[in-house]
C-alpha cells in the first residue's frame, strides 16, 4: 500500500500539486486520471522521487518515503519497477539484456538462475523470438512489454505506469491493461497508473484519482465514475459522445 | 553568475560520479565496452590526422629552413618535437573532443530525454556513476595511447613527405628525429594527456547529464559541451606547460 498526504510541488513559485492526498491499495490497478497538463506525471513522479515534494508525505507500507536518506532510498527503490511512456528501454542493449539488467545489477543469482527469470518474465507479457533484438527493432506494443518485463523482474512490491498506451492502437493498449491488471493480481502488487485513455478507465480503474490543475478532484472506481457528479470530471469523461451512450447504456443496464 | 552555477553543478555531479558503485563487475564490464567505444574506435581517426599533421608540420620546417648551413636533419627534429610537446597532445585533444566528447554528450543526452536515466534512478542505481565514471576511466586510460600512437603515425608522415618532396633524405630524417631527445618531453606530454582525457570525457558527460528538453537540445548541449572543451584544454595546456616545463 502507498499513501500520500497533503502533498504540495510548485515549479519556479508556480503550484503544480496542491494538497493531494490518497491511499492506492494492494493487489488493485490504481489510476490517476486527468487532462494533458494537470500534473498527473509530475504526482507518479513526486512519489518515485524524480521530484521532491514541497510539503506533504509519502510512506510505502508505512516507511515514510520523504524522510528517508538517499542510501534508505536507493533500498527501497529495488522494490519498485516503473513503465515509462516512451518504455524507456536502454538502446544498446539487447531485449534479454534489458530485462536482465537489474537482476545483474542488484540479484545474487546464478546466471543459470537469471536466465530462468528472464525467460518466466518474457513469457508472461508474451514475448517470444525477440530475446536478441534491440529495443529500435520492435514495435511500439512490444517495447512497452519488454519495460513491464524489466519492471517485473525483480518481483517489485510496487508498480508505477506512466501512460502506458500513449501511441499504440487501440487493441494493443488492450493487451497491456490486461496485462497489468492480472500481473497486479496475481503478484499483489501496488500498481499506480497514470493514464488519459478512457478505455483503461472503464477496464482495469478498481481504484481511481483525478485531479486537475494540481488539485484532487474526485476519487472512486470505474462503476462510480459513470454517476459521477463532478463537473470537471464529467467533462473530462464524457468528453467523448461515446462515453456518454456508454454511460447511459449502463445506466439502463442497473435499472 | 550562470559560470559559478554551472561549475557548482558540474563538481556536485562528479561527487555523484565517484561515489561506490552498487556492482564492481558490471562497471568493469561497461568500462570495457567505452575502452572498445571511446578509445580503440578512435585509432583510425588518430593515425589519418597523425601522419597528414606530421607530413605538414614537416614541410612547414623545411620551408623555414632556408639557411644551407643547417643540417637537413633538423627538419626531423623539427618535427618529432612539434609532434611530441604540442601537436599530438593539445592539437589531438581538441579534435578527440570533437570527436569522443559529442559523442558522450550524445549518448548521455538522448538517454536524458528519453528517460532511461530516470528509468536507472527507479531501480536504485546511481545513474551518474554507472554512465559517466567507466567512460572517465576510458578516455583517461586511452588517451596517452592515442598520443603515443599519434607521435609514431606523425613522424611516419614526415618520413613519408619530407623525402617526397626532396626536403630531406630518409637517413637524414631518422637521424633527425633521435638527434637531442629529451624523454621528458614525452612525460610531460602524458600527464597533459591524463587532464585532457578526463576534461573531456568529464565536460562532456557534464553537459548530456544535465541537458533538458528533445533532441534539438542535445544537439545544442554537444555544441556546448565541445566548445567549453576545448577553452578548458588550452587553459590548462597553458597552466601544465608553464608548471611542467
Amino acid at each position: 500500500m502507498i499513501e500520500i498526504k497533503n502533498i504540495y510541488k510548485s515549479f519556479e513559485q508556480k503550484a503544480v500539486l496542491k494538497n493531494i492526498s490518497k491511499v492506492f491499495n494492494k493487489g488493485e490497478t490504481n489510476l490517476i486520471i486527468g487532462r494533458s497538463g494537470s500534473g498527473k506525471t509530475v504526482l507518479l513522479k513526486a512519489i518515485v522521487g524524480l521530484h521532491e515534494v514541497d510539503k506533504g508525505q509519502i510512506l510505502y507500507d508505512n516507511r515514510d518515503f520523504t524522510s528517508m536518506n538517499q542510501k534508505l532510498r536507493k533500498k527501497l527503490r529495488q522494490e519498485m519497477g516503473m513503465v515509462f511512456q516512451g518504455g524507456a528501454l536502454f538502446d544498446s542493449l539487447t531485449v534479454e539484456e534489458n530485462v536482465r539488467f537489474p537482476l545483474d545489477m542488484f540479484s545474487e543469482l546464478t546466471p543459470g538462475e537469471k536466465q530462468k527469470q528472464v525467460d518466466f518474465c518474457l513469457e508472461r507479457v508474451n514475448i517470444s523470438n525477440a530475446n536478441q533484438l534491440y529495443p529500435s527493432e520492435i514495435s511500439g506494443g512490444m517495447q512497452k512489454r519488454v519495460a513491464i518485463a524489466r519492471a517485473i523482474v525483480l518481483n517489485p512490491k510496487y508498480l508505477f505506469c506512466d501512460e502506458p498506451n500513449s501511441g499504440l492502437d487501440p487493441e494493443t493498449s488492450m493487451v497491456i491493461d490486461e496485462l497489468i491488471h492480472s500481473i497486479t493480481v496475481d503478484l499483489q502488487i501496488t500498481t499506480i497508473i497514470n493514464t488519459h485513455d478512457m478505455n483503461s478507465v472503464m477496464e482495469i480503474g478498481d481504484n481511481i484519482l483525478f485531479i486537475s490543475e494540481g488539485e484532487m478532484c474526485w476519487e472512486g472506481n470505474r462503476k462510480e465514475i459513470l454517476h459521477a457528479e463532478n463537473q470537471k470530471l464529467q467533462e473530462f469523461v464524457f468528453a467523448n459522445k461515446q462515453y456518454q451512450r456508454i454511460r447511459d447504456d449502463k445506466i439502463e443496464e442497473n435499472k | 553568475m550562470n559560470i559559478l552555477n554551472q561549475t557548482g553543478k558540474y563538481f556536485v555531479l562528479l561527487l555523484k560520479v565517484f561515489s561506490k558503485p552498487e556492482k564492481h563487475s558490471l562497471y568493469v564490464r561497461q568500462t570495457f565496452n567505452e575502452i572498445d567505444n571511446l578509445g580503440v574506435k578512435s585509432f583510425g581517426i588518430v593515425a589519418v590526422i597523425s601522419i597528414f599533421m606530421g607530413g605538414i608540420t614537416t614541410l612547414q620546417v623545411a620551408y623555414n629552413l632556408t639557411n644551407p648551413l643547417l643540417p637537413t636533419y633538423l627538419i626531423g627534429l623539427g618535427n618529432r618535437d612539434t609532434l611530441i610537446l604540442e601537436f599530438s597532445s593539445t592539437i589531438l585533444a581538441l579534435i578527440m573532443a570533437g570527436k569522443i566528447g559529442s559523442n558522450i554528450t550524445s549518448e548521455i543526452g538522448s538517454m536524458k530525454v528519453t528517460e532511461q536515466i530516470d528509468s536507472l534512478e527507479i531501480m536504485g542505481v546511481n545513474s551518474a556513476s554507472y554512465l559517466i565514471l567507466p567512460k572517465i576511466i576510458a578516455v583517461v586510460m586511452m588517451f596517452p595511447l592515442l598520443y603515443i600512437f599519434s607521435v609514431f603515425f606523425g613522424l611516419i608522415g614526415g618520413m613519408i613527405v619530407g623525402p617526397a618532396v626532396g626536403a630531406v633524405t630518409v637517413t637524414d630524417y631518422l637521424n633527425g628525429i633521435q638527434y637531442l631527445f629529451n624523454p621528458y618531453y614525452v612525460t610531460y606530454s602524458l600527464i597533459k594527456c591524463l587532464v585532457f582525457g578526463f576534461l573531456i570525457a568529464s565536460i562532456a558527460a557534464f553537459f548530456g547529464y544535465t541537458v533538458e528538453g528533445g533532441a534539438f537540445d542535445v544537439g545544442s548541449a554537444s555544441t556546448r559541451a565541445v566548445v567549453n572543451t576545448n577553452i578548458m584544454i588550452l587553459i590548462w595546456d597553458l597552466i601544465l606547460t608553464q608548471l611542467l616545463l
